[in-house]
């Protein structure tokens, strides 16, 4: 009986967060399907893999973007940390660590940081947009210690298997989602969105808003490392500065995705279908051929409609 | 007996067919050997260019991209090529590997690319080749050697000579100070890195001190205004680029000093300020018409010539003989544009010989 109802909350909760999402489902199922008219390719093994691999990377710091807004946080330091993982990447790849020693590098790398700064916006109630823009600063310039001037080297086969002509990266991104998915569902998990919604009401309730806080950072952290991780692998070496462009692109996919500045508002899926409405557009405004100017404007327009469609379908379907 | 018969017919089929794949096998390694680097001779003309540009935005940039639309309409003329596909990459490196990858998707014939990153693109543009399209890299340039060219001036040298030339003019003694654009990028450490033996080997001259500030006029003639307060002697200036020159000269004249020996690039300002102030004055160039330059050397490739791996663009030079004929031309570059050395076919072909 319990079982039963409670399932039955559950399907109206995903269904009511879906719907809000429908617009945007829309949108980037119309340029996927353009996509595929104009580039039948992508339908071939290799195509798709190409392509997912050229997403990959947004849709991680998407996801460790929007982890952080739900969370009711932000955090400018996505695009040093890519940067910083790839670094890492490329300079322990190829020494006595070797590959398990590098990932583990990268992974510990963003975790440590993720947390401290976690700790810093937790425990000393500074605001998370701040101590992010100071932390970037401090983390590119880490990595421009570690490898002034791009190089490094990350082993041949990584990057076959990572960005070969298969779609590891692709059943990566499946795999990630799945256990952001099982994550959800831990009392921790829960705990990231409520924290976020209302964390007086949350406190009240017993959740520990400070760990909260610095288990999403460190979760971003290591997501956005790891972002790194697959860029040094997909170029086959490091980029001290290469990053930098993900910071606004993460936000700008989470918000398309409809996560909320103000935490609590949003959905995982929504950040990442976000993401790759940002990453298809690009290759459907090549096929179709605009000059770079009208890339441009269409790349503004396309996310002002992809904001309006939703937004316009919710008041209508408020108003029937 | 009879099964011998036929295995040995099968083998001397065999053998026949391996000579002549043999043969055919020679004659196809001596066509590659007299081809380039990354084409195999299967694509025939009207070509598609690609133009994978890293940042559209800069004036530099829009001038190059000039050049560039310009050739290709000349080669579309000749019935070369059909079709010329822009982006830009918006500075992003990761934007022009997917915007590369496209080029490969969309069966492009060439690629000519300015590198947001020396080694990211390295594992796409290698797949390009892989492709047969032909890959011409010019300016800002990749780490890979399985591309049919690289196009550049010599940065060093640039540093050098202008190095050369207010040494000669200072007569080997005096105090400068050097104008740098910005730290940790690649044109701007090796420009003063190649000025440095030159200085070493002349004691007589000291570098009072340095900055390191945007190619632009504006921050340009801020640093050197604070450093007129604090310098009553300065006997020349060793600008490595861009319109730092033009920023050096208007802060000089803002505090009216008096103009010294000024080195600098061929940004228009810098010449029309040369000129008006009679300045004693050194330009050299990143020639915009590297851009043409690449697109006809991929097509060259393309039609089966030989075009070198690396082609190493001599660096013109604007002093006071040659500076009138620049400034004749002037009003056909944009007023914060660069006015390039005049190019045509034949340059090209003298280039492609070496």
């Amino acid at each position: 009986m319990t079982q039963a109802s409670s399932s039955r909350l559950y399907g109206a909760i995903q269904r009511r967060r879906n719907r809000g999402l429908v617009g945007l489902y829309l949108v980037v199922g119309a340029f996927l399907l353009l996509y595929a008219v104009l580039f039948p390719g992508i339908l071939t093994i290799g195509g798709f893999s190409k392509f997912t691999q050229n997403w990959f990377p947004l849709a991680l710091v998407t996801m460790a973007q929007a982890l952080l807004m739900l969370n009711g946080g932000i955090t400018l330091a996505i695009g040093p940390l890519v940067s910083l993982g790839a670094v890492i990447a490329a300079t322990t790849m190829g020494s006595a660590f070797g590959v398990p020693g590098g990932i583990l590098a990268v992974i510990a790398t963003g975790l440590g940081i993720g947390a401290a700064t976690g700790a810093i916006v937790a425990l000393l109630r500074l605001p998370a947009i701040i101590v992010t823009l100071a932390g970037s600063f401090i983390i590119t310039g880490v990595a421009l210690i570690l490898l002034p001037r791009p190089g490094g080297f990350v082993p041949g086969w990584l990057s076959t298997l990572l960005a070969g002509h298969t779609p590891v990266a692709f059943l990566l991104l499946l795999v990630i989602l799945a256990l952001w998915k099982i994550f959800l569902a831990t009392p921790l998990g829960l705990a990231i969105y409520a924290a976020g919604d209302n964390p007086v009401g949350a406190f009240r309730s017993g959740v520990p808003i400070e760990r909260v806080k610095i288990v999403s950072f460190a979760l971003s952290g290591v997501l956005a490392a790891l972002g790194g991780l697959f860029v040094a692998a997909q170029t086959g070496s490091g980029d001290p500065i290469i990053g930098a462009p993900f910071t606004l692109n993460s936000i700008a996919a989470a918000v398309l995705g409809g996560v909320g500045f103000l935490g609590g508002k949003g959905t995982m899926r929504g950040a990442v279908c976000g993401s790759l409405l940002l990453s298809v557009m690009i290759n459907v405004m090549f096929f179709l051929g605009f000059p770079p100017v009208a890339q441009y404007v269409a790349q503004g327009l396309i996310i002002v409609g992809a904001v309006a469609v939703p937004a316009r379908l919710a008041l209508w379907r408020a108003a029937r | 007996m009879n099964v011998n018969a036929s295995s040995s017919g099968a083998l001397r089929r065999f053998l026949k067919a391996t000579v002549a794949a043999g043969l055919a096998l020679a004659a196809f390694s001596g066509a590659a050997h007299a081809a380039s680097t990354c084409v195999k001779g299967d694509r025939k003309a009207p070509y598609t260019i690609g133009w994978a540009n890293i940042y559209s935005v800069p004036t530099w940039m829009k001038q190059t991209e000039g050049t560039i639309t310009a050739e290709v309409d000349e080669l579309k003329k000749a019935g070369l090529v059909k079709d010329l596909m822009i982006t830009d990459a918006q500075g992003n490196a990761q934007t022009q590997i997917q915007h590369i990858q496209s080029m490969i998707d969309a069966n492009v014939d060439a690629i000519v690319v300015i590198a947001g990153s020396s080694n990211a693109l390295d594992r796409v543009i290698s797949d390009a080749c892989d492709k047969g399209i032909a890959i011409v890299n010019f300016d800002s340039l990749v780490n890979t050697d399985k591309v049919t060219a690289k196009i550049n001036t010599d940065s060093s040298e640039w540093g050098g000579e202008a190095a050369k030339w207010l040494v000669n003019k200072l007569g080997g003694k005096g105090k400068i100070i050097v104008m740098n654009g910005p730290a940790g990028i690649s044109v701007s450490d090796d420009r003063r890195r190649g000025a440095q033996p030159v200085l070493d080997a002349n004691k007589g001259i000291e570098v009072i001190t340095e900055t390191n500030t945007e190619y632009n006029v504006a921050p340009a003639q801020e640093a050197m205004t604070s450093l007129l307060f604090a310098n009553q002697e300065i006997d020349g200036v060793l600008s490595l680029g861009g319109a730092l020159s033009a920023g050096s000269v208007l802060a000089f004249d803002r505090q009216g000093r008096e103009q010294v020996p000024i080195t600098g690039e061929n940004a228009r300002q810098f010449l029309e300020l040369w000129k008006e102030k009679g300045l004693k004055g050194w330009a050299t160039m990143q020639p915009n018409w590297l851009g043409a330059l690449s697109v006809y050397t991929a097509v060259q490739a393309l039609e089966g010539k030989s075009v070198p791996a690396f082609i190493k663009v001599p660096l013109p030079v604007i002093d006071d003989s040659s500076i009138d004929s620049y400034l004749a031309r002037a009003d056909k570059f944009p007023a914060d544009g660069y006015i390039y050395s005049d190019y045509d076919k034949a340059l090209f072909d003298k280039l492609l010989a070496q």
